[in-house]
Order: C-alpha cells, then structure tokens, then sequence
C-alpha cells in the first residue's frame, strides 16, 4: 500500500475518536473555562516532532541556516497530500519523513529507498504514529492552511503566556507589550 | 520593619553568611582581597599561570599557557580525574537542545562555567576533586530568545571583575552575580530579541567597563558593540558596526531599500584589548541578507571587518574589511590574536592575527589597520584566486562595481542561484578560536575543510521582518566535511603544519610550550605535538566536543578542562555533511583530566 492513499473515511473515525479521547482527558486538565480544542493532539505533535524547528511556531517557515522550509499557511496542499507529505516527507528536499517503514515494508510516491535513489529524503528523528500524523495535518488544516500574518492570539495560543515570544506581535497591533521583567535591583 | 532596622539586619546575616562560608571552606582559599579582580590583574593575567582569568586567557587572546607539567613526554598519561554534569540541554524556540561552548574561568582554584541557556556554575576545584558551590540559574526566557538564536542555544562563559562574575544571557541580558554567593547582584537588558538580538559570547573586561557583541545577521539586526560601566551600570557607548546615515562608511550602502538598516554585522565572538594603544580589536559578521548581495550594493562596511574601537570612547580608529558585499556569509567575528613579531632592525611589528571565515589567514598591522600579509589556511578556496599582496582585497575586487562576484562560475547570485562553495558557508574556522605560542611563534587554526551548496532566493523588502530570518537563501550540504588543525609560522606567513581530522574542528585549540590540545564533534579530546602536530594522546569523552579546553593549576598541580556537549549550529544546519554525528546525543559534561 502506499501511504497517503488510505481511505479517509478511516482516518476520519481515527482523528474523531483521537480527538475525543483528547478532548475528554484535557478537559479533565483544563484549568481555564475554555473549551479544550480538538486539534490540541495535533498541536502537541507539531511540537514533539520539532515541525516548528523548519517551518516556525506560526507554519510560515521561510529561508534560512536550513534552506527554505515551505510555507504551511500559504500551502495548498489537501489533508491527504498533507499526510503523505509528513508520512513519506518531500523527496530530494530537506523535509523529512516522519512514517516508520516508509520507503522500506512501505512504499512512497510508489519508490522504495533503491528507486528514491539520492532523492531520498532525511528521516525525522521522531517517528510518528498514523493518528498522531493525521492529529498534526488536522492542527495544521485548523490553525495554519489559510491563514493570514501571525498573530499575537495565536502566538499565545501556540506558546502560552509565559515568554516575552509573543511581545512583538502585541507591539506590532498596537496594544502594549507586557511590562518588562523587572532588571533585578540590588539585594539590599 | 523600618528600613533602616532590616539594613542593619541584612548585614549582619551577609557577614554570618561569609563567616559561615569561610568556616565551610576551611582549608580552601575563601574571600579575600586577593581575589578581587583588578583591570592591574586584568592587564597581567599571564603572570598568573595557574589561572585563566580572561576568557581568551589574556588580552591577546593568545589561549597560550606556560604551564608545562602537562608535556609531550607525559601527556600519555593523562587521564580524567573528575566530571561535572551541568544542566541546560533542554531546548525552546527552535531549537530540540542547548549544547556547550563555553570556555571555563578559573580563578585561584574557582572554576566558574555557563551551560547554553546562561546559568553559572561556581565550582571548587581544589584537592583533585570538583565540587559546586553555587548555580546561578538566570532563567532565561527560552521561547523568545530561542526563536530568533540563529546558530544554537549557545553562551561562551563569563567574565570576573571586582567581585563578580559577570556573564551573558541569550535573551539579551547582562548579569552580575556575586563571586562568593552566587546571588544576582544586578543585570542590564543590553541586546534586545525582540528586533532579533541576541547574546552567545562572553563579556570582555577593559578598566570598569563590560564590553558585549551581539548575534542576530540572519535576523535583519544592525549590529553593534556595547560597553557598560560596571560601577554605574549604565552604558558608556554603543557602536554600531553598521554606520548611520552619513557617518564615515554609510556610503558602502548603495541601495534606495535602507538595507543598512538590516545589514547585519553581528559581534558575536568575544575581542581583543590592546592596552598600548586603549584599543578594543573585534570582528564584524556577515551583511544580511547573507546571499543576496544584489539586494545590498556596495561594500557594506563594517560588516565582515575587523575594528579596532578607541576603548573610552568606542570611537572607530580604523577598520580591515575581508569580503566587501560579501555573497557568502564569510563573517569576520573571529577573535584577533595581537601578536608581536621581531622585525628587521631591532624594531617589532604590532600584528593583529585573524582567521577569517572566507578561508584566508590574515596579519593586519594593528596600529594602523594596514594589511601585512595573507594566506590560505584551508586545503581549498574556490571563491577567488586569491588575495592582492599589496591591499589583501580579493584579487577579483573590483571597487568600481557596486556588486561583487569574485570567481562568478561559484559565487551565488540572482543570475547564479545555485552555487557550491569552498569553503562553506561556516568557513574556514568558525567562532572556534585559535591559539598562538608565543616560544614557537606558531599559530593553531581549528579548521573547517568544507564546502557547502547555496541557493539564493531574491530578497523582497516586503518579507523583512522582526524575528524572522533575512538570510536570501540557505545552504545545503550535499558534500562530506572534515576538519584539521593548520599552524601557522607568524614569522614567514606561511603553513607550518596540518594536522587533518574525520571531522570538523568546532571547539578550538588550546597551546601550552610544546602541546596543541583541541577535540573532536564525534567525542574526542586531542593533544598534538606542538612543533610537528604529531598526536600525542586522545580521550574518547562519549559526547560532542563544541567547545575550547583550557589549562590552570590549583595546589601545584596542573589540569586540562573542556566543556562536553554538541549544540551550536552544526547540529542542527550543518549535520548531513557529517552523517556520523547524527549518532553523538545531546549532552552537558564538563571533564577535568590531570597526570
């Protein structure tokens, strides 16, 4: 079987029963009256499997010490190409692919890593699980495809509130930024 | 409680604090006058060869000690005798793990380390064993300044002067803590990440004044050297290595975009002092955006020169541009080695030492900026034929165009956009320093043989932004990079030696009277035969080597110490052209070895 080629009736159930799962235990976690998003699985992924490494907190990626990630916010890829693209990563470039077994037991873009050849793409230092892949596209397709420039709400609602990383998107709307952390005065 | 009354209180416990603290160390030298540190102790580290009291040892960032129980007749023998875990691999921003790149400080049998996110370690290392005192943990904020660190969660250590301990954080601070407590005594935000600054190198001491460089090319900063008065701690001046509209230099920006505006030029990598002349000696980074020089016509000073700064003033006295309108990312932030070397005549020449990313060697005379001599350090240099004897410029410099492309079959451009250069875009040597002995007048060159592949993409004044990178391209590394360590005879300008490595050189050397020691990113540490680079010893430490050893001695006996653990840049950017190290695990170790 290729990846990228299931049947998404499938995942759907799986990403539905991820996220109830999820939204079940977060919400038993859950400190604020919010309700828990259902995309936060996604979210988590997006984090362990260091996504924002390349493609940045907010999916815009960009050029860089690492060559050009793509951009997520501007992508037009579906949720299926999106899931073949984490599972098989982009052949000949530096995206990675996060699928255990990809190009081996399981073949991607029909090649296996002989028809890859030196178009082989890394391997990511985490692999992910299915649901776990399908829980990062779904984050993605939530909280990224389509947006416009990032925001100071979404920054906060990627990082928290516990940075100053965020400071500069309040800045640049206007509001005043958090008061500086206070430059520790003399004992005494 | 009056204010007065908790005064009185306070002090009265600070002084148990310090009896209780004399009376712990008994045995131990504990607080004394002795051990403040003076710009007199500053001005003669060297006359304390048990110590290293300067983060390049000395003024001269020569990393030379005369320490020599440790020698090529017994190095065979040496062996660790303590170990440390430090803390600090955790990551943030973008950034999986912190790594080390610190040099240690050792004072008076005190050793004072940082680990990347900026904590302080003070530890004792009397007695042949290494015990914490304290752990100063500045709790640096991670997600703000991680975002915009391009090149890892990196701090080269500290500084000492009266008696603190002063110390940089990567979120834009300046700190001072108190040498015997551990306590913050005060802290400056000096960089601000924010517009994408941030701090990796270690504080240079001049007189009472802390001088800070600044990291943050990629990220569209206009760079600059700071220096803060440590009675006052308030700043003194602040020169920006880029200059502001018609200040001498501000025409080497040509362009209607106010590119020099995001010009780059960081000072990330600590400098020099000349105290004959009151100069500060410091390196200035690439211009940004780093590939795409069309964007940014000109020379664009100051970025990828050496400067020399009038130390009360930070006044410009003259500068030594390497790679005008650079293309390559060849910075120029590394240290200056300020060397004298006997002349014709009876007379000396004043000689200010840079191995420069671009792969070239260069003597500047220091006290005029003119360029003595230059050569090749690297096994291969593609991007020019090479240097004019008379000005040390490229030889395909051509001051007539506003953009330079040197050898065009390889040089990246808007017409050239794929483009394989040697030596890669980490250069020849990196921030890794050298080391010089002063006996043999050789110099030691931690080198980087590599080359590396640039794609350019055209610059769109509409994508600059605060905190995001402004880099017009990126590299890739479709080609296996080594290392080596290449000495240098000062006396002839030319390669004395070469000492060739499977890996690059990211950690730097360290000379003593007959030995060169340095490391390996695969794990290990190294001491080479000073004269005929013949290894001599090697320990495997099980982690990356990132980092410079450093020599001192504590009850007459002499140790060797290097900080363990693989971050920076490599790691993350640079790792397909060594595959090997993709092996080497996140780590933060300090090794002490003696005989």
């Amino acid at each position: 079987m290729t990846i990228g080629k299931r049947s998404s009736s499938v995942t759907l159930i799986g990403a539905v029963i991820v996220a109830a799962i999820l939204s079940t235990t977060s919400a038993a976690f859950a400190q604020s009256a919010t309700a828990a998003d259902p995309t936060d699985a996604g979210k988590a992924v997006f984090k362990r499997a260091n996504c924002f490494g390349c493609h940045k907190w907010h999916g815009n990626g960009g050029g860089g010490y690492g060559g050009d990630a793509l951009s997520l916010r501007k992508t037009e890829l579906s949720r299926e190409q999106i899931i073949e693209t984490v599972s098989c990563g982009r052949p000949g470039t530096g995206m990675p692919f996060f699928a255990r077994g990809a190009y081996d037991t399981v073949k991607c873009f029909d090649m296996n890593r002989q028809e890859a050849g030196s178009n082989m793409p890394p391997e990511a230092n985490t692999f992910l699980r299915p649901n776990d892949i399908e829980a990062v596209a779904d984050y993605v397709i939530a909280h990224i495809k389509g947006k416009g420039e990032p925001n100071y709400a979404e920054c906060v609602t990627f990082f928290g509130d516990n940075s100053r990383v965020c400071d500069v998107y309040k800045k640049a709307e206007g509001q005043p930024a958090a008061a500086p952390v206070a430059t520790g005065a003399k004992p005494n | 409680m009056t204010h007065v009354k908790r005064q009185q209180l306070l002090r009265q416990a600070s002084l148990l604090l310090l009896i209780g603290a004399g009376l712990g160390f008994a045995g131990a030298p504990s607080a004394r006058a002795a051990d403040q540190v003076t710009q007199d102790r500053l001005l003669n580290s060297d006359k304390e060869p048990g110590n290293w009291l300067h983060h390049h040892k000395n003024y001269s960032s020569t990393r030379f000690s005369t320490l020599k129980d440790i020698n090529k007749d017994n190095v065979k023998n040496l062996k660790v005798v303590w170990t440390m875990h430090l803390a600090g691999v955790e990551g943030g921003g973008i950034w999986t793990h912190g790594g080390l790149e610190g040099t240690p400080i050792v004072e008076n049998g005190f050793m004072y380390v940082t680990d990347g996110w900026g904590s302080v370690y003070k530890i004792d290392a009397h007695g042949g064993k290494g015990v914490l005192l304290w752990k100063m943990d500045p709790k640096t904020d991670h997600d703000w300044a991680g975002a915009v660190a391009c090149c890892g969660v990196d701090n080269r250590g500290v500084a000492l002067w009266g008696d603190l301990v002063i110390s940089h954080t990567l979120d834009g601070r300046l700190v001072a803590t108190n040498k015997e407590t551990g306590q913050v005594a005060w802290q400056r935000q000096v960089a601000d990440p924010d517009k994408g600054e941030v701090i990796t190198g270690a504080p240079l001491i001049v007189k009472n004044m802390a001088i800070t460089g600044v990291a943050g090319a990629e990220y569209g900063i206009r760079g600059w050297v700071a220096a803060t008065d440590l009675s006052t701690q308030k700043e003194v001046w602040r020169t920006h290595t880029i200059p502001g509209k018609g200040e001498p230099g501000s025409d080497t920006w040509k362009d209607d975009k106010n590119s020099a505006a995001s010009g780059g030029g960081s000072t990330w990598v600590t400098g020099s002092y000349d105290p004959a002349t009151d100069t500060i000696i410091w390196g200035v980074g690439n211009p940004g955006p780093d590939w795409d020089n069309q964007y940014r016509p000109g020379d664009n000073l100051y970025t990828d020169s050496s400067l020399a700064l009038d130390a009360n003033t930070g006044k410009v006295k003259w500068h030594y541009q390497h790679t005008p309108n650079d293309p390559y990312d060849y910075d120029s932030v590394a240290e200056n080695v300020l060397v004298d070397v006997p002349a014709p005549n009876g007379t000396s020449l004043k000689l200010a030492l840079e191995a420069d990313r671009n792969g070239f060697a260069y003597a500047i005379d220091r006290t005029t900026g003119k360029f003595m001599w230059g050569l090749p350090f690297v096994k291969k240099v593609t991007w020019t034929k090479g240097l004019d004897q008379e000005t040390g410029k490229p030889i395909e410099y051509d001051a007539s165009k506003q953009v330079q492309h040197y050898n065009p079959a390889v040089t990246p451009s808007r017409e050239n956009k794929v483009a394989d250069i040697c030596p890669g875009n980490m250069g020849g040597k990196n921030w890794p320093p050298t080391a010089y002995n002063p006996e043999l007048k050789l110099w030691y060159i931690p080198v980087i043989e590599s080359c590396n592949r640039i794609t350019v993409e055209e610059s769109d004044p509409q994508k600059l932004k605060a905190r995001e990178f402004w880099t017009g391209g990126g590299p890739s590394q479709p080609f296996k990079i080594t290392g080596s360590v290449t000495a240098i005879d000062v006396t002839t300008g030319k390669v004395a030696g070469k000492f060739e490595t499977p890996f690059p050189n990211l950690g730097g050397v360290l000379a003593t009277p007959d030995l060169v020691f340095s490391g390996q990113p695969s794990g290990e540490v190294i001491a080479l035969d000073g004269k005929t680079l013949e290894k001599k010893w090697e320990f495997n430490t099980g982690g990356g080597v990132n980092a410079p050893p450093m020599t001192f001695s504590v009850d007459g006996k002499q140790y060797l110490a290097i900080l363990v653990g693989l971050g920076g840049a490599w790691d993350k950017w640079f790792i397909d052209a060594t595959p090997e190290l993709k092996r080497i695990q996140p780590g933060s170790m300090l090794y002490v070895f003696a005989l």
